[in-house]
Order: structure tokens, then C-alpha cells, then sequence
């Protein structure tokens, strides 16, 4: 549908056609990385639900998942309930985030850009801690952040998504007005200033044990996500891929640059709005059932770059859909900490994890530049 | 931590205590009182004045903070340079925590409270009455005190709560000024009555040794009743505390007075020999879930008014047997219209009435004509 509404250059394509033998060869490899990433997705979705705090034997789960009967109720309970759901919001949430980010560093051509840049993240904390705002007696009790309590759940969720979407409707009023992405990305970034600047007001005003809430949200978290609002993600996270795949033609002309984009024949200002619709989509649903996750968005791209060795958007966004899941699956395995009865953060284990593997790939790589032109 | 704010309260006259007749605890002569639960406190008798001495104020690692009490107008006794002094009694108190003002309003000394960290925590009635007819000013919560208002009107103490990683340097312009701060750090003991006895310390700075001996004796005889109660039930219902945010739940350790609470109404807790630094255990949800999947009571469901409340919230919740069984009690049933909840205010000097909910609730039989008072059944 979307591909209809996009007059695209077919130059990419093109080039493939004319493609030498090597790069045949080098197509190859891609799709045996891509089955290797796909294989390696469904080891870590196992594997998240194998392991917990709570040893479970793998017959015993595997039995459990298959819909028998288990030998101890409350197993069937942590295998259905808990760990098969935060399973699967895993994956909506690391494809997700990828593929928001992976479309932000090349719209806006900047390496530097992810799912929060555009004050998507912001938007949707500031959604959350205006719920959590207490009418409390006298001037400082007026801006303070309490305990959410009971109800919280559609209430958070819903805070989320209208903040983010007031900021993406914000960016997107503005960017058919602007026309340099660079100055999209700073009204981006400036809409997260103040939002983040917002809630620190109300956070100064509040006592620490009023917070708590708001910070725990703010950590990030799979594991709030069952029933209901897992299908409602999941529904949400497909129509912003199906909005992603469908505008990978347009996304690969504008690596070329938004002028010579335009001199092919491609509607920049309609891309671009499709881009950021499904770019919001994705980031907005994602951090409003699950939190700000950060990282995942940023790093994957350049992952996925570093491995898949190409910058065609066709190969770049199912690779990114399984290097996001297979990262938030594994971070998720971790987070779990096998053997403890605590729980990680979620976005401090994606960010202690991700950042060497990011630093890592980047230096192998010194000319990450020439990835955007 | 959530523990030590938030709440409404109760007088003592109204308050439903089956206690013997007052008699002056056993060991303190008249005018003077002993301290025999509390660990993060001592108070002694010197020649002049009297020496509190809070042990711990901050942390379990910080050397102890000491004060001079001395008559006012009196000379400061010779031998305690590095003791804060503070003159009694007191006629003006700022509290920061509404367990301050618990402790004030178990004295019948509410009508001292001249300052509040936030008038939304506060639930004693003569303090309410205070608040609407003007005569309480608000000086903030936290770490942002309104410095300037205190010392501009110069009350004869501010009582503030003690945190770990800080010290009481926090207050240095309040000291610099001439304004007495002393650190009530309650939340370091692990017993109810322990935390409670506390208002000792106001009853020392206010000269009701006699009263507070009278009072608290009162609530000690009547908890060491109950509890032999409890201990003596003959069953053990296994009992889940708490309500989960997504991953996390937050459950008392075994240094908690809130677990003293359950072993003295007499029930089965998990976490009942597991310890922590912090007085609460940070589980994850898979963690808890087995027991609560199990449990025969639910207990202290955060603010939930109803069992909708909590599916709302999260649909697992209820798969766990208390809330099939209707089993799940809050402890919010005193919770008054600005949304403070006076458990964690008058709760925290009366634990003989918590403990009276607790085995009302575990075990009916034993008090049959008990009438839930800070807890409520959630329908």
C-alpha cells in the first residue's frame, strides 16, 4: 500500500540487476547470515524461557509450552504467564526498536540517531509522569510525582502513547514546514530537552519514595506485558514494520541524499512522513507498555551493518528485526540473572551489553561514514 | 521507605484498646523513663539535663549523634561539647515525617506541630483542625527544606528522618542559625514495639516521662498479649505481602518489623530468614509468584480499595489463591480524603492495634469481637 503511494526510483534495483557475479556471491552470504541471525532468534526465545530464578527443568517446559499437563502448577504458571509473554514482548520490542532506529540514522543520515531523537522517549515519560502528578495541597505539592497505585496499567499506557504522540505530531506539523532533515533531528532532540526538563521539575518536587513508580518505569521492563496489551503490541509493532518494509525502496534513494532523492523522482516530503509514522509507531507503543528502552535502537543498526556488509534497506531491515530480537532476548536472559532471585533493569543490561559490541564493530569499521552517502 | 510517610490518624481516647489499668513502667522512677525495645537510642539522666543519644542516625556505621536536653533558661551542664542542646520543654516542633506526628499526637501534644514537610501527610485530627485553621505552615519534603521560612520562625526543634548516605550536615544552616534538628531514625529498628518506642524521645524533650510510661506501657503489655496469641495459634496460614510493579516485587526481609508483625500474629512467610541491607528484598516477579500461587492470605496490596483494583492492574494476579478465595486485605481503611494513609502514621505508634488486625485476619477465632481498624477486607 504504501509502496503505491511512494513514486520510487528503481536505480538500487537496477544496480542489482547489473550486479556482477561477486556481488551474487556476496547476496548469498547475506541470506546464510540471515538464517544464521534467524536461527540464533530462536535459540534466545527458547532460552529466555528455559531459564529464571526459578529452575524449571527443560522437559518440564518444553511440556508445559506443548499445553500439558505439568507436574507442578505453579511451573505451568511462570512458564505460561510469565516467561512466555516477556518471551514474545522481546521480540516485538527488539525488532522494534531496530527497525525505528535503523530508519532514523538513515533518514536523517546521521549515524548519532535512534528511536529517542526525535523526543519520542521524552514524550512519552512526560505522558507517564503527568499522570503521576498529584494535586496535592500548596504550590510545591502541586508539581509532585506520586505512586500511580492500582488501574495503572492502560492508564500508563495510554499517558505514554498520547505524550508520544504529541510529540511526534509536534515534529511531523514541523517537518512539513522544514525541509532539512539536520534541523528536524535538532527540534527532535530540543522536544526531548524540555520534556526531560519538565519532569525533572516535578521529580524535585516530589518525595523520593513518591518517585519510585516513575523510576522503575523508567528503567524499562518487558515484564509488564501479557494478555491484552502483549496482543495490542504486537498488533501495533506489525503495522509499524509492515510501514517499514514497505518504504525500504525509499529509505535506500535517500542514503543518496535528499536533493538527488528528489532529482529520481522520489516524493522526500511523503517519505519522510511515512518514515516517521512508522518510526513513531514503533518507538511510541514500545516505550509506552515497556518503558524507555535505550540502546537496543541505536546499536542494532550499526550491528546489523557491521555484519550484513550492505546498506540495502532490503537486507538491512529483516537483518535489523533479528539482530533487535536476538540482543533483547539475550539481554533479557541475563537480566534474569539465572540463580538470583533479583531482577536487572532491562535497558542497563542492553546498554552494558550493547555498548562494547557497538564500540567494537565501529572500530572495526573506522569509515562509518561512508555507510550514509 | 514508603513505609515511613504517607497516612490519617487516630487520638488515643478514641481508640479502641483493651488494656489493664495504667500503671508507671516497672524501673523508671517518677519524672524519668527507660528504653527497653529500641536499639538506635539511649536516653540518659545527667546532672543539669538529660543526654539522648541516637546511635545510628544515618547509617548502621555512623558514630552517634548526641543531645543535651537542659531546662529552659538553664546553664548547659559542663562535659558534653559536642552534644546539640536543646531546651525543654519544647514549645514549637517542625515534623518532617508524619510518624513525628503520630508520636506528637500520642503525647496529646499536637497542638506543638506549628511546621509540616507536606500537609498532605498528616492524619491526626487536632493536627487537621490546625492545618485548616492556618496555624500550620508547610516547609517541603525531601531534601528541599524551605530553610529560609524555618529560620524566620525559629521553632524549638525540627525532627527529621535520618537516611542512609547522608549526615547531618544536611542541616547546617538550620544549626548555624540556632535552629535544633534531630534525626528520628525509627526505620533502623526491626521490631514493631521497638519502632514505636520511639515517642519516648519526644517524651523526653517534652518532660512526659510519666505520661509516655503510662501510654506505651499500655500498648507494650497489650502487644505481648496479642502476640502470645498469635504465637500459640494452632494453624499457620501461609501469607504473601505486597503487590508486584511489572518485574519487581518488593517483600519485607527478616530484619523487618513488618515480618516481626506476621511471626508475632502467628502465619507462614517466605522471607522469614532471608536478610537484606536495605529492609526489603527486591525480587522478580517469577520469584514471588510460586508462593503467592499458594498463599492463604494476601496482605498490604498497595492502594488498592477493591479486588478490581489489583486485576486491573495486572490480569495474572488473579490466578493466586487468595484472591480466588477472597482472601486479599489492605491495610489503607483509614485512608482520609487528601489520600494519606494513617497506618503509617498513628500505625507506627500503636502496633498493638496492627497486630490485633493481623490476627483478626489470620486467625478469627481467636478475636472474635475485633473490629478491623487499619486493615480492610477488599471485595
Amino acid at each position: 500500500m504504501a509502496a503505491l503511494l511512494l513514486p520510487v526510483a528503481e536505480v538500487s534495483t537496477a544496480q542489482l540487476a547489473a550486479a556482477p557475479p561477486s556481488l551474487a556471491a556476496a547476496g548469498r552470504r547475506r541470506a546464510a547470515w540471515l538464517l544464521a541471525l534467524a536461527g540464533l532468534v530462536a535459540v534466545g526465545f527458547v532460552l529466555d524461557i528455559a531459564l529464571g530464578p526459578v529452575r524449571i527443568p527443560l522437559a518440564a517446559v518444553v511440556k508445559i509450552l506443548l499445553g500439558r499437563a505439568a507436574d507442578n502448577p505453579a511451573w505451568a504458571f511462570i512458564v505460561r504467564e510469565i516467561r512466555l509473554p516477556k518471551a514474545l514482548t522481546a521480540l516485538a520490542v527488539g525488532s522494534g526498536l531496530a527497525v525505528s532506529g535503523l530508519q532514523m540514522q538513515t533518514l536523517f543520515r546521521n549515524p548519532l540517531a535512534g528511536p529517542s531523537v526525535l523526543g519520542l522517549t521524552a514524550g512519552a515519560g512526560l505522558g507517564v509522569a503527568a499522570v503521576m502528578l498529584a494535586g496535592g495541597s500548596g504550590a510545591a505539592g502541586g508539581l509532585a510525582i506520586r505512586a500511580l497505585g492500582v488501574g495503572g496499567s492502560w492508564g500508563l499506557v495510554l499517558a505514554a502513547t498520547a505524550g508520544a504522540a504529541l510529540v511526534m505530531a509536534s515534529v511531523l506539523a514541523l517537518s512539513a514546514r522544514v525541509r532539512d532533515n539536520v534541523v528536524i533531528l535538532i527540534v527532535g532532540l530540543m522536544i526531548a530537552s524540555v520534556t526531560s526538563a519538565i519532569v525533572g521539575l516535578w521529580q524535585y518536587f516530589s518525595a523520593p519514595e513518591q518517585i519510585q513508580e516513575y523510576l522503575l518505569w523508567t528503567f524499562g521492563s518487558l515484564g509488564g506485558v501479557v494478555g491484552p496489551h502483549l496482543a495490542v503490541l504486537a498488533a501495533v509493532v506489525a503495522v509499524g514494520l509492515g510501514l517499514a518494509f514497505a518504504s525500504a525502496k525509499p529509505l535506500n534513494t535517500l542514503l543518496l541524499g535528499e536533493n538527488y532523492a528528489r532529482s529520481m523522482g522520489l516524493a522526500v516530503g511523503r517519505a519522510r512522513t511515512l518514515i516517521i509514522l512508522s518510526t513513531s509507531l514503533l518507538a511510541g507503543a514500545i516505550t509506552a507498555f515497556c518503558g524507555p528502552i535505550g540502546f537496543v535502537g541505536i546499536a542494532v543498526p550499526h550491528l546489523t551493518r557491521g555484519l550484513l556488509r550492505t546498506a540495502d534497506h532490503r537486507v538491512l531491515l529483516p537483518g535489523a528485526c533479528l539482530v533487535g530480537a536476538a540482543l533483547t532476548l539475550g539481554c533479557d536472559c541475563l537480566a534474569q540473572l539465572p540463580g538470583s532471585q533479583t531482577a536487572l533493569p532491562l535497558s542497563i543490561v542492553t546498554a552494558l551489553l550493547g555498548a562494547p559490541v557497538v564500540l567494537w564493530v565501529v572500530l572495526r569499521r573506522n569509515n562509518i561514514r561512508s555507510s550514509f552517502s | 521507605m514508603a513505609l515511613l510517610l504517607a497516612g490519617p490518624q487516630l487520638g488515643w481516647a478514641q481508640a479502641p484498646a483493651a488494656t489493664a489499668a495504667p500503671k508507671p513502667a516497672a524501673g523508671a522512677p517518677r519524672g524519668r523513663t527507660t528504653v527497653q525495645y529500641a536499639k538506635g537510642f539511649t536516653i540518659s539522666y545527667v546532672a543539669g539535663g538529660k543526654l539522648v543519644t541516637i546511635l545510628s542516625p544515618f547509617e548502621q556505621k555512623t558514630t552517634a549523634t548526641r543531645y543535651l536536653l537542659v531546662p529552659r533558661g538553664a546553664a548547659r551542664p559542663a562535659g558534653y561539647a559536642d552534644a546539640h542542646v536543646i531546651e525543654t520543654p519544647l514549645r514549637s516542633l517542625v515534623a518532617l515525617s508524619s510518624m513525628h506526628v503520630a508520636l506528637a499526637d500520642f503525647l496529646g501534644a499536637a497542638d506543638l506541630v506549628v511546621g509540616l514537610g507536606s500537609f498532605k501527610y498528616a492524619s491526626a485530627v487536632p493536627v487537621r483542625q490546625r492545618i485548616a485553621a492556618g496555624k500550620i505552615y508547610e516547609v517541603g519534603q525531601g531534601k528541599e527544606l524551605n530553610n529560609e521560612q524555618l529560620v524566620a520562625q525559629h521553632p524549638d526543634l525540627v525532627m527529621a528522618t535520618g537516611w542512609p548516605g547522608e549526615s547531618l550536615a544536611r542541616f547546617q544552616t538550620l544549626e548555624a542559625a540556632g535552629v535544633p534538628v534531630m534525626i528520628n531514625s525509627e526505620w533502623v529498628e526491626t521490631t514493631p514495639l521497638a519502632r514505636a518506642e520511639w515517642v519516648k524521645v519526644l517524651a523526653a524533650l517534652l518532660n512526659k516521662e510519666d505520661l509516655v510510661n503510662q501510654k506505651f506501657g499500655q500498648v507494650a503489655r497489650s502487644y505481648h498479649r496479642l502476640a502470645a496469641l498469635g504465637h500459640h495459634a494452632t494453624q499457620r496460614p501461609k501469607v504473601v505481602v505486597g503487590l508486584p510493579f511489572k518485574d519487581v516485587w518488593y517483600v519485607p526481609d527478616a530484619d523487618s518489623y513488618l515480618t516481626q508483625f506476621l511471626r508475632d500474629a502467628g502465619c507462614t512467610y517466605a522471607w522469614d530468614q532471608t536478610r537484606a541491607p536495605s529492609g526489603s528484598l527486591a525480587l522478580s516477579f517469577e520469584t514471588v509468584a510460586p508462593v503467592a500461587l499458594a498463599a492463604d492470605y494476601w496482605l498490604q496490596t498497595g492502594t488498592a480499595m477493591a479486588k478490581a483494583d489489583i486485576v486491573a492492574q495486572d490480569a495474572r494476579y488473579a490466578a493466586f489463591a487468595p484472591f480466588k478465595t477472597g482472601q486479599v486485605y489492605n491495610n489503607n481503611r483509614r485512608t482520609n480524603a487528601q489520600g494519606s494513609n494513617d497506618y503509617w502514621e498513628s500505625g507506627a505508634v500503636r502496633p498493638d492495634l496492627v497486630l490485633s488486625d493481623l490476627i483478626k485476619i489470620l486467625h478469627p477465632e481467636l478475636l472474635p469481637a475485633w473490629q478491623l481498624y487499619y486493615y480492610q477486607w477488599l471485595k
